[in-house]
This record gives C-alpha cells, sequence and structure tokens, in this order.
C-alpha cells in the first residue's frame, strides 16, 4: 500500500486523467509545439523572442495545472539569466569558462523540458500512441516506447521494495550501490519474460495494420497554439 | 475442442518435462489441471496457449497438439489469440498499458477491429463481468485482485472459445476469488472452454467438469468432478493438494505434518533467552494519499505466538508491516515494545520483514555471503548452525538466485534470524504454494515462533492461516 502510495503521488494526476479530458490541446499540438520551441531556442537570436517564448510557455504549463513545474522551470531560467548578465562578467574568467557552457545548455533546454512536462503529465500514454500510428510510425517502436515507459512505474514499485529490504538488513553505504542491481536486474528480466508471454497471447504480433479505441481531433485550441507557434518561430528567423 | 496427442516436451535436452500426455477436451468443458509444484501445469497450459512451442524454449519430442481442426505449432501465436484467451499468475506483469481503458481495447486493436466495435466490447465486457468500476483507471494504483479482474476482462473482451488459466488467484483474497469464480461461471454458462491450473481448488468444485491430476510431468489420473469430490482428505493431503472445502482439516494436518517433517532439526534460539516480549500496539493509524487507511488499530502479540492478519487486498495490510517494521511513520496511535514506546529507527532494529517476493531481499552472490551481509564480523558457527537449522547447509557456495522458491524464502529468514531480529513479518508468505511446500512454511513459522520470535502474518491463505496462527486479526 505504501508503496502504491508512493506511485500514486507521482502519479495522480494521470488518474483524474486517463481519458485526456484534462490534456491542455491534442497530442499532435503538444509534439509539434516541442519541435517549434527546440528551433526558437536554439536558433538563438533575441533574447526578446526567446523571453515572450518562455512567458507563453509559462501561462501554458498554469493553464494545463501544471504551475508548480512552472514556477520551478521558470525560476531556473531567471537564475541562469541572472548569472550570465551579471555574475559571469564580474566573476574569475576560469570560473566563467567552466559555468557558462553548462549555463546555455540548461537554458536552451527549458522550454522543451517546458512542454514535455505538460505531454507527461497531462496527456495519457494511449493518445501518444494513437498520434504515432495517425502519423505511421512503424508499430515495433510503438511498442518498444510503450512497454519502456510501462516500465518506469514498475522499476519504482520494485526499488521501493528492494529499498525497504536493504533498509532491514541495515545495508549502508557503498555496498548499497551492489546490492541494488542483483534484484532490480533479477525482476527487470522476470517482469519482461512475463510481459511478453502476456503480450504474445494478445496477438501483439498480429501484423494486420492495428487500429484504436478512439479518436482525436483538432478544435480551435489547438489551431490557436499553433498559429503562436508559428508566428514565433517566423520571428526568429526573420529577426 | 483441444487435443494433445501424446506428447513429449523438454525445456532442456534429457529433461522430459512432459512424457506421453494425452488430454481431449470437449468444447464447453472446465477442466482442472492439479498437482504439486512443479508438475508441469503450466507447460500444459502452455502448449495450448501456443507459448510453446513459439516463444518459451524447449523441444517437443514427440506428439502434437490440436485446437480444432489446426495444429498449434503450425499456426502462429496471433493467429492461436483469436481462439484462445490466457490469464496467467501474477497481476503485476499482463500490463502494456498505463490505464486500463487502453488495456481492454489492446487485444481488439492488435486484432484490427474498428473503433466502434472496440468500444462496443469494452461496454459488453464491463457489463457483463460487472467491473464498471475498473474503468478509466491508473492501473498501478489498483489492488492486486483488480488487476487480475482486469486482465480476465481483458481476455473476456477479445472473445475466445478457449480460456487458458495458469494459478490466477495465487495472489487474491478471498473476496477477489469469489468475484473470478463468478466471471468463470459466467463465461462457462456461454458455452466456454476452460482449462485452469490451480493449487486452490476449493472455489472450483462448482464449476470442474474434470480434475486431471499430474506428477513428475505425467498425467497419473484424471478424475471426474464426482470422483474429484469424493477424494477423502487422506488422498487428497498425499496427492499434496489443497483444501477443497474451505477451511482445513486441522487434525490430519498436524499428522501429515510429523511425518513431513521427521528429517528437520528443530530451531534453536538465537535471541536473548530472558526476554519474554510483547509487542503492543494502540491505536495505530496511518493515511497514504490524504485518505485514512487503517485507523485505531490495536492488538498484542507476545513471543512466541503467531498472529495472521487478514484483510482484502489493497486494505492496507502490507502498509500496517512495514509501518511495524519502521519503514514509513504511523500517523497517530503508538507502538510499544515491552511496554516501551519504539520509534521507527527501534522498530526497524526489531523486526525484519519476509517479502512476498523473497527475491527483492536477497542480495548476494552466494548463500553464505547472504547470512554475513550485515555483519562482515559475524563468526561462522553461528553461520552453519543456522544455515543447517534451515537445512540450507549444504547449499552454502550456491548463489541464492539458483535456489528453489521455497529455499529463497527459508534464507530470507535465516538472514533475518542471523541480524537478531525479534519481530518477523511475513508478507503473504504462501502464495502459490502447493500443500506441501504450505505446510513447511507452517512448521517453520511454527517452530520460529516456538524460539521466541514475535510473529505476524498477513495472509489471504485460510488454510494455512488456521494451521499456523495462534490468533488472528481481520482488517
Amino acid at each position: 500500500m505504501g508503496i502504491r502510495a508512493n506511485i500514486m503521488l507521482g502519479r495522480a494526476n494521470f488518474l483524474e486523467n486517463t481519458r485526456g479530458e484534462k490534456a491542455p490541446a491534442d497530442p499532435r499540438t503538444m509534439i509539434i509545439l516541442l519541435f517549434m520551441v527546440n528551433i526558437i531556442a536554439f536558433s538563438d537570436k533575441s533574447i526578446f523572442i526567446e523571453l515572450i517564448t518562455i512567458a507563453l510557455l509559462f501561462s501554458l504549463l498554469v493553464y494545463s495545472r501544471c504551475t508548480r513545474i512552472g514556477f520551478i522551470l521558470i525560476g531556473m531560467f531567471a537564475s541562469i539569466i541572472f548569472l550570465q548578465y551579471y555574475v559571469f562578467p564580474n566573476s574569475l574568467p576560469v570560473f566563467a569558462t567552466i559555468f557558462s557552457m553548462l549555463s546555455v545548455y540548461i537554458r536552451k533546454i527549458i522550454p522543451s523540458l517546458m512542454v514535455g512536462s505538460i505531454i507527461i503529465k497531462r496527456i495519457p500514454m494511449s493518445y501518444l500512441i494513437l498520434v504515432f500510428r495517425k502519423w505511421r510510425v512503424p508499430e515495433r517502436i510503438i511498442t518498444i516506447l510503450s512497454v519502456t515507459i510501462r516500465y518506469f512505474p514498475a522499476i519504482r514499485e520494485e526499488s521501493t521494495h528492494i529499498k525497504d529490504a536493504m533498509k532491514l538488513r541495515g545495508i549502508k553505504g557503498f555496498a548499497k550501490i551492489e546490492a541494488y542491481t542483483v534484484p532490480l536486474m533479477l525482476s527487470a528480466i522476470n517482469t519482461a519474460e512475463e510481459l511478453s508471454a502476456a503480450a504474445v497471447t494478445r496477438g501483439i504480433e498480429n501484423p494486420i495494420k492495428k487500429t484504436s479505441s478512439f479518436d482525436i481531433q483538432f478544435s480551435i485550441k489547438d489551431y490557436v497554439f499553433i498559429a503562436a507557434g508559428i508566428l514565433l518561430v517566423i520571428s526568429t528567423i526573420l529577426v | 475442442m483441444i487435443k494433445i496427442n501424446h506428447l513429449t516436451f523438454e525445456y532442456k535436452p534429457n529433461s522430459e518435462n512432459l512424457s506421453n500426455i494425452d488430454l481431449k477436451i470437449k468444447e464447453g468443458e472446465c477442466v482442472l489441471l492439479c498437482g504439486k509444484s512443479g508438475c508441469g501445469k503450466t507447460t500444459v497450459t502452455r502448449l495450448i496457449n501456443g507459448l510453446i512451442p513459439h516463444f518459451t524454449e524447449g523441444e517437443i519430442k514427440v506428439g502434437e497438439v490440436y485446437i480444432g481442426e489446426d495444429r498449434v505449432d503450425n499456426l502462429e501465436v496471433y493467429q492461436l489469440a483469436e481462439n484462445v484467451g490466457s490469464v496467467f499468475q501474477n497481476p503485476k506483469s499482463q500490463f502494456f498499458n498505463l490505464e486500463s481503458e487502453a488495456e481492454l481495447a489492446f487485444g481488439l486493436e492488435n486484432r484490427g477491429v474498428k473503433m466502434e466495435c472496440i468500444r462496443e466490447r469494452i461496454d459488453e465486457t464491463t457489463k457483463a463481468l460487472n467491473i464498471e468500476k475498473l474503468r478509466s483507471r491508473d492501473i498501478f494504483s489498483m489492488s492486486a485482485g483488480e488487476k487480475q479482474s482486469l486482465a480476465f476482462a481483458c481476455v473476456y473482451a477479445m472473445n475466445p472459445s478457449i480460456y487458458v488459466l495458469d494459478e490466477p488467484t495465487a495472489n487474491l483474497d478471498y473476496k477477489s476469488i469469489q468475484l473470478l469464480k463468478k466471471q468463470m461461471e459466467s463465461i462457462k454458462a456461454e458455452g466456454k472452454t476452460i482449462l485452469i491450473a490451480e493449487h486452490r481448488i476449493y472455489f472450483l468444485v462448482d464449476l470442474i467438469d474434470r480434475a486431471v491430476y499430474m506428477e513428475d510431468g505425467v498425467i497419473k489420473k484424471i478424475y471426474s468432478r464426482d470422483e474429484f469430490l469424493a477424494l477423502n482428505n487422506e488422498e487428497r493431503v498425499l496427492m499434496g493438494l489443497r483444501t477443497i472445502e474451505n477451511k482445513s482439516t486441522i487434525e490430519l494436518d498436524e499428522l501429515k505434518m510429523q511425518r513431513l517433517n521427521e528429517k528437520s532439526t528443530k530451531l534453536r534460539s538465537y535471541l536473548n533467552k530472558e526476554t519474554i516480549a510483547e509487542l503492543d500496539v494502540r491505536n495505530l493509524s496511518f493515511s497514504y494519499n490524504q485518505s485514512n487507511v487503517l485507523s485505531n488499530l490495536s492488538f498484542k502479540v507476545a513471543s512466541g505466538e503467531v498472529l495472521g492478519i487478514m484483510g482484502r487486498n489493497g486494505q492496507g495490510k502490507t502498509t500496517l508491516l512495514r509501518c511495524l517494521a519502521g519503514l514509513i511513520k504511523e500517523a497517530s496511535g503508538e507502538i510499544l515494545f515491552n511496554g516501551k514506546r519504539v520509534n521507527t529507527k527501534e522498530r526497524n532494529r526489531l523486526s525484519y520483514l519476509i517479502m512476498q517476493d523473497v527475491n527483492h531481499q536477497l542480495f548476494c552472490n552466494s548463500v553464505w555471503n547472504e547470512c554475513s551481509l550485515h555483519d562482515r564480523n559475524i563468526d561462522d558457527e553461528t553461520i552453519e548452525a543456522v544455515l543447517s537449522d534451515f537445512d540450507l547447509l549444504r547449499f552454502k557456495d550456491s548463489h541464492p538466485m539458483a535456489l528453489s522458491g521455497g529455499q529463497k524464502q527459508r534464507l530470507a529468514i535465516a538472514a533475518g534470524v542471523l541480524c537478531g531480529k525479534k519481530v518477523l513479518l511475513f508478507d503473504e508468505p504462501t502464495s502459490g504454494l502447493d500443500y506441501q511446500h504450505m505446510m513447511a512454511v507452517s512448521y517453520t513459522i511454527k517452530e520460529l515462533a516456538k524460539a521466541g520470535h514475535i510473529i505476524i502474518i498477513v495472509t489471504h491463505d485460510m488454510e494455512f492461516l488456521e494451521c499456523t496462527c495462534t490468533s488472528r486479526l481481520e482488517i
């Protein structure tokens, strides 16, 4: 139960959201936005456009009820700007060279993290699978992807058990890392074996074109989001 | 409907895991496969759902399997899946999706069924099996019983004519088993063929038409329902089968147990003798996910006693054990040991939990190292003594993962005993065990109690509970 509690805390959003009603937009829109913010972030021409992008993404996060993550990411962004514009120019050159590269990287990935966290928190896996099917991503890749994602909560569950067991045996320090791997690997192998047996008996190898139990459609919201994205991308290119 | 023709199968060359299996199952029949652990029940189920020869390694030496007119080895598993649906033992590892709705659709999506038809079928399924409350749920937040119900529903949605169930109740509580029984009744009424491999057979007595008893990969005898129910307790126990009524038959079991354990030595006590300890739990409550799971729980257990805790899947029993073991904090209430209140850290030092899946708690590359893991300076004689008590000394250089399930469990217990833990907590120690192994666990636990340990067991297994526990608590 406690183990399940831990998992549920991380996934509470999913629970109320398994049908995707709480998703801020069509999953396709979110994936397109993900590409767009990457273009904007890496073209790196105008801090003005970057700031607008970050602000818009922050409002999107709030709109998607991911406010906490929104604040964390915007806080990170602000501190990097502060470092780059005020701290590095006035600090030792050695210090600046070491950390400026890192800060540039983080600054570049923050917009993707913002979109990505909405996708992870607010869009159910089955919706993403549907999108991939619509885009004709090979079924093999979809299977690998969905099983991988399914593994994370499973591993979290396993590792809680293992941590408990180590605590009860009083395993401390460096021995922990070693002790951790054996049971985790073993359970991963067992799970993989059992999971694929179940998959096979439910016809996952069927070569026929797979269908879906529901459909998704663009709404005005999606067009607005994409239009805003296009505008920003065009302006970065033109500036 | 199903025909297995004088079949011999081996996982590894010259091991002959099944020999000369000859079995015909008619349409609409419900057949039970029973026998001790490792008798080949699961292997037979795999012959029918096509995992053998298409998935599992191994070789069919002689014989063939037919589903209707088709030979299983000429079909792909996905073609077989049109007719044969399988439910497996472990509720945790039967899902690919995180959401129940997607999982229900999974089999039909693979088959390329149209969207509207999938939806309709999901509606039909949830209605027929009465599981509306499982729809649109996060699967990882479900209890074992709910997961197994969902697994059954996923197969039902695909509407196979044959159901193959491989120990579906191993992790289920009484109520979930009753639900599974109802579900099986409804598919039987629909005229489906059912093949079920099980240790727990009491819930099947109304359902089965025949029972196939296996021993060491051979079909020993095929009983009609009446013949099977007419077996007396002694015959049943000698066959290693669990109880047919949902209660235990204690007197005989005691007798049998003595016979079973003639060879085992008594366990010595490794605890400080003078302490007759008592664990006193007062008004204990803990919460998770903002809602109270358990509130105001009070009980006492003294050394030498065995407390059995029962309750439904997902009711907080495991959380209770974790709380007693000091792995999580209580929300309110107190836990006293010998009249003194103990916090999480002290509880951690006092107690040890033997987990349902003991693989989680074996870390080392040999049995011996496992025993000295907590303390490198422990003297060899002590380890040797404990290992021989638990009948593990001859495996001292083996890798723990090379041991059998029962040996692993004993090793986990031995490790706890060596750590000098006074309180031993067991989480479902008998899930999926046949009669003989269940009795062996029961014996070990009673011996541990005699040696002065305080023992608390969480279990769904009534038969085990009745012959092991000195007191019981329902939550």
